[in-house]
């Protein structure tokens, strides 16, 4: 855990601008260089609309293209990670994307059945209709099945009914303030949403965490995989009607929760994260608390696991449902434990100098089969490596730190945390100390296109088991 | 499975809140009318073994039409007004609605005034108010047995 190895990386991201003729080109360079593309984003920008695209490496890079007559050729077939980037951008700031056909609406509802639904063809195929309201307690979204019989052929989603408009509502708001448009997005990965936050501003203004700040903030977002992931296997559980399973894993997410309480003051640990500072910290006696409440958790948690493990009945129901395999989870941008589960290995831990992680190396299922085995099982494995990495960071000081200015200060920021879910990503563009633009990509917002894919084939009966087996957020893809 | 079961009977034992049984119940449905997933979160673990909320007879039930109080989360974002009055007028009565958490409430509502509506009041009549952000499992536990 060398906090001083990752010094060399440069603060803000490189701000490129092409014309919109060699929008593609540039993009296509990008990828060629082998950076990883992350978002896609547009802005208002004194009358025709511009458009930027974030791709990751040891120095971030920032493409970014005015449009002409509203209208940027479209990239989706470089990257097929980017089509809800460009149909948001299109609902929210009437980018047209050239060659992006039919340009669907994403964040917009329309009355029509044909403007967001893919025709399906075939012998007696029939559509089931399900939500916005779902029969448990579940977020708002649509979801509409094409089925033969009980066999999936298609799946459309329609998302964004929970959509508050926090990333606009961000705007012309103080820097330091904004963090909570970010921290009210999504309650589950409160966590690694307003680091994300925080990180990019101090990214922008060439700011750098001391090692108390790296570990406090470590501590954190690992405290806040924890929980997701016990709840995680619980849902999973759940998923297939296996009631002892749900209820054992869900006490632990209780004891889980209890223990944030316990140490930040509330069970989501909301608002223990800030810019150039920590609001949370850990005395000796709280660390001594935290490192004995989650020995006892992760023996508990290893007991239980064993005892699924041995459950056939539950583990009949797992393997080869909800297949993603790793082609497409690399195309699709994957992120996170579920991309992890297809073999696509990125764990943006492993590239996270401004956090304690060292040389972290992630987990991978024994069986990369990206079904919901697969899924379910790196959960456990991860819940594992975090009981460990948050034992060694409770031994260290926890009670935060400043930030020092390294480089000179910059109107754009970015930074990537893997939270729970994987990767979330957030580009701020500031403006005489406020925020001019927020964007937070999230990992739900990677992951919920794979889910489509991932049912197909499947019988009905068997989606509520899938989608919980990726345990994807509405709120944080709303915003 | 032994150990699974073995377990929750101990948690069982050690959650026990000494609450004795009631005759009546209660029969809940949830509506998320944009909230930030934390009331959900909270929400579901009034079900878990420390809260167990089934003891007292209430229920989480799957349609509007099994409902005696419609429990609703979130703003009311401008895309959730008609869902959220469609499963009011499915209940049958007499009905209870409740507000959980601050942004039903209408206190603190972040996000564009032009996506929100900004408090459960706007659109149906309240009946109950839990306040909190979010409410923990207890103090919703509370406000529904008052």
């Amino acid at each position: 855990m060398g906090w001083l190895s990752a010094v060399t990386h440069t603060e803000a991201p490189e701000l490129r601008t092409v014309a919109a003729a060699e929008w593609r080109e540039a993009v296509s360079e990008a990828l060629a260089t082998g950076r990883r593309f992350t978002s896609l984003h547009a802005l208002d920008e004194s009358g025709d609309a511009t458009v930027r695209a974030l791709f990751g490496g040891e120095q971030p890079l920032l493409l970014s293209c005015r449009s002409i007559d509203a209208t940027v050729p479209s990239i989706i077939d470089l990257i097929p990670a980017a089509t809800w980037d460009e149909r948001e951008a299109h609902d929210l700031y009437g980018v047209r994307f050239d060659g992006h056909t039919p340009l669907r609406p994403l964040v917009h509802h329309s009355p029509t059945l044909d403007d967001w639904v893919v025709p399906v063809h075939g012998h007696n195929p029939y559509d089931v209709a399900v939500g916005p309201i779902h029969a448990g307690v579940i977020e708002s979204g649509h979801f509409r099945f094409h089925l033969v019989g009980e066999r999936i052929l298609h799946l459309d989603l329609r998302l964004f009914y929970k959509h508050r408009g926090l990333e606009k509502a961000s705007e012309g708001v103080g820097e330091r303030e904004a963090i909570r448009f970010v921290g009210r997005a999504c309650a589950a990965d409160h966590v690694a949403h307003t680091l994300a936050y925080a990180q990019a501003i101090e990214s922008a203004h060439g700011l750098w965490p001391s090692p108390g700040l790296s570990d406090t903030r470590t501590f954190l977002v690992e405290l806040e995989r924890i929980w997701n992931h016990l709840n995680d296997i619980a849902a999973i559980c759940a998923g297939v009607g296996f009631a002892a399973g749900n209820m054992a894993f869900a006490a632990l997410k209780e004891r889980a929760q209890r223990l944030n309480d316990d140490l930040s003051g509330h069970r989501f640990l909301f608002d223990t994260i800030a810019v150039g500072e920590s609001p949370f910290g850990l005395d000796r006696g709280g660390r001594d608390r935290a490192r004995a409440t989650l020995r006892e958790l992760r023996a508990d948690a290893a007991t239980l696991w064993r005892a699924l493990l041995f459950n056939a009945s539950f583990q009949a129901r797992l393997g080869d449902i909800g297949v993603v395999d790793k082609s497409l989870a690399v195309e699709l941008g994957m992120v996170g434990p579920a991309a992890r589960a297809s073999g696509h290995a990125v764990d943006a831990r492993s590239e996270s100098p401004r956090l304690s992680y060292g040389t972290f190396a992630a987990a991978h299922p024994r069986e990369r089969t990206g079904d919901v085995r697969a899924r379910l099982e790196i959960r456990a494995l991860e819940l594992d490596d975090s009981f460990t990495i948050l034992d060694e960071l409770a031994a260290r000081d926890l009670s935060g730190g400043p930030v020092h200015a390294r480089a000179a200060s910059s109107v754009v920021g970015t930074s990537i945390v893997e939270g729970a879910r994987g990767a979330s990503a957030c580009i701020v563009e500031l403006a005489g100390g406020n925020v001019r633009r927020l964007r937070l990509r999230t990992s739900s917002y990677a992951n919920w296109p794979a889910v489509a894919p991932a049912v197909v084939g499947n019988l009905l009966p068997d989606f509520p088991l899938i989608n919980k087996s990726f345990e994807l957020c509405y709120a944080c893809v709303d915003r | 499975m032994f150990v699974l079961l073995k377990k929750l009977q101990e948690i069982k034992a050690e959650a026990a809140t000494g609450a004795p049984p009631r005759r009546t119940s209660l029969a809940l449905r949830h509506v998320d009318a944009g909230s930030c997933n934390g009331c959900e979160h909270e929400l579901q673990n009034v079900s878990n073994p420390y809260y167990d909320l089934a003891r007292f007879g209430l229920s989480l039930v799957a349609s509007p039409r099994h409902a005696d109080v419609l429990l609703i989360t979130g703003p009311v974002t401008t895309r959730m007004v008609e869902p959220l009055q469609r499963a009011y007028e499915a209940m049958p009565e007499p009905r209870l609605v409740a507000a959980l958490g601050d942004c039903a409430l209408g206190c603190n509502v972040l996000g564009l005034g032009s996506e929100l509506v900004g408090s459960v009041e706007r659109v149906l009549p309240v009946d109950i108010r839990i306040p909190g952000c979010p409410p923990t499992p207890a103090a919703i536990a509370a406000a529904i047995f008052r």
